[in-house]
């Protein structure tokens, strides 16, 4: 049993070790001491992954083949309606335009938030063990990109910025357990936090401050922004509520939000490098459905005295 | 030494392609294995229980190291420590036991890291997070544990012997 005995002390001296790190790591939050281990591997491990993301891209492209070749034919028929539905929709665009320039000039603000974004792409992605999600860019400080910036697609919020190397950056997620972001209700300016609750994306828990605000199922919730757009910009769309939770008695109330950004596929993203000088607030949001709340411009409109 | 050598390397190209390819396979459930705690798991199978703590501290120090990373240096190191240690200490004298616990192995490590993680306070150890994202992970664990572990341990023993009572009976049923 000396074989035993001897592995055992070894083992209590490597769980340890392990231990110490972990502490060490906790407890000095930012300042870490392993700071440069970490920008070490940053940099070799990002080459690497950025050499391996160019070689392994049409791997993955054959597996969302396949798994997606049974919806595809939906899919089909249903990207079909939509382009007749948006190509009828630009005929009806094309008279309104004139006039719409005339309003957009007097709101003061483009139609769009007006950040300015870096755009990148996803090579690398975190999952099981830490149940962490964390992406990684194929953009880095030699690009401009710096920790604490929001990153966005074409649909809504993704995450920020938490590390960067030379040419690579790492990016947690909304859906990411530990990640909090401010967030405001479309419209009736009620603040609030949102969570990942580890559904791998397809929900994120939003805490209303004011447990007393209405907030019903469509509601819609963009980006409170931070002080100096530190780490989130304002006015970035989230997402939308889906389901509410009763919380009696309770100061904050709970509801779960579908995120606008699929946070479980992504690929093209855009980082924002400046955030634009005046926050959009929901000049952003995608057009509302009929069926939803009230439409933001129209209270945008009545808020700034138009 | 050839074949610790060859580990090394298999383990640092596991990882690479863990997080650039299998993490992102659009899978049902949205997990995927964790081939690089498999990877440990045969090493410890092959090598004993101390050789499969030392492997798992390194392996985890590295994959701490690893961009995107947002989870506390040293982690993924005492969750695969531990797998290794535990792998070795089952499977020792008792070959016939090695299957059974390489699947152990493999859906223990996913909890042993949502409990440690629930020591230091991480608030992805919530009750909520457990309930969604553990099963996933672990029966992805379970379905990818005997191909990668008897290819790793295949690769840090080498061949097997050919067990001599079939080379007996192959024999007989010849004359």
């Amino acid at each position: 049993m000396k074989d035993t005995r001897r592995a055992r002390i070894n083992l209590g001296l490597l769980l340890a070790a392990a231990l110490v790190l972990v502490t060490v790591d906790h407890r000095s939050g930012d300042r870490s001491p392993f700071g440069p281990f970490r920008g070490a591997g940053t940099t070799v491990f990002g080459v690497a992954e950025r050499a391996g993301a160019g070689v392994v891209r049409p791997v993955g492209g054959f597996f969302e083949a396949m798994t997606g070749a049974f919806s595809a034919r939906d899919r089909i028929e249903e990207l079909k309606a939509e382009n007749r539905r948006l190509k009828r929709d630009l005929m009806a665009q094309s008279l309104d335009r004139g006039r719409s320039e005339e309003l957009r000039r007097l709101l003061g603000v483009a139609g769009t938030g007006g950040y300015r974004v870096l755009t990148a792409q996803v090579i690398a992605r975190r999952g099981a063990p830490g149940f962490e999600e964390a992406v990684e860019l194929d953009v880095g400080r030699g690009d401009g990109v710096r920790t604490e910036m929001t990153v966005l697609n074409a649909d809504g919020l993704v995450g920020r910025v938490v590390r960067t190397g030379p040419s690579t950056s790492t990016v947690v997620l909304l859906s990411d357990a530990a990640s909090a972001a401010g967030a405001r209700l479309e419209g009736s300016n009620e603040i609030g936090v949102v969570h990942g609750v580890g559904e791998s994306g397809r929900l994120v828990r939003f805490r209303l401050l004011d447990s007393t605000a209405p907030i019903t199922v469509g509601h819609r919730i963009v980006s409170f922004g931070s002080h100096r757009g530190v780490p989130y910009v304002a006015g970035v769309p989230i997402g939308v509520i889906e389901r509410v939770e009763a919380t009696p008695g309770e100061l904050t109330r709970i509801a779960y939000a579908r995120p606008y950004a699929d946070l479980t596929a992504l690929d093209v993203v855009g980082v924002v490098v400046r955030a634009p000088e005046r926050a959009p607030r929901d000049a952003v949001l995608p057009p509302s459905p009929p069926s939803g709340p009230r439409t933001a411009d129209a209270r945008r409109v009545r808020r700034e005295g138009l | 030494m050839g074949r610790t050598v060859a580990f090394a390397v298999l383990v640092v190209v596991t990882m690479v392609a863990q997080v650039t390819v299998v993490n992102r396979l659009p899978l049902p459930g949205q997990a995927a294995p964790d081939l690089v705690l498999l990877a440990v798991v045969g090493y410890a199978l092959a090598r004993g229980a101390l050789p499969g703590a030392v492997a798992g501290f390194a392996t985890g120090l590295l994959s701490d190291v690893l961009p995107p990373v947002a989870h506390l240096f040293g982690h993924n190191a005492l969750v695969f420590c531990v797998v290794g240690f535990v792998a070795g200490r089952a499977a020792r004298g008792r070959p016939g036991a090695e299957p059974l616990v390489a699947l152990a192995c493999a859906a223990a490590g996913p909890m042993i890291a949502m409990a440690t993680g629930a020591l230091v306070g991480d608030p992805r150890s919530d009750p909520s997070v457990i309930m969604t994202a553990l099963p996933p992970a672990v029966v992805y664990n379970l379905f990818a544990a005997p191909p990668v572990v008897w290819a790793v341990r295949r690769l840090v023993r080498g061949p097997e012997p050919q067990p001599l009572h079939l080379r007996g009976y192959v024999l007989r049923g010849r004359a």
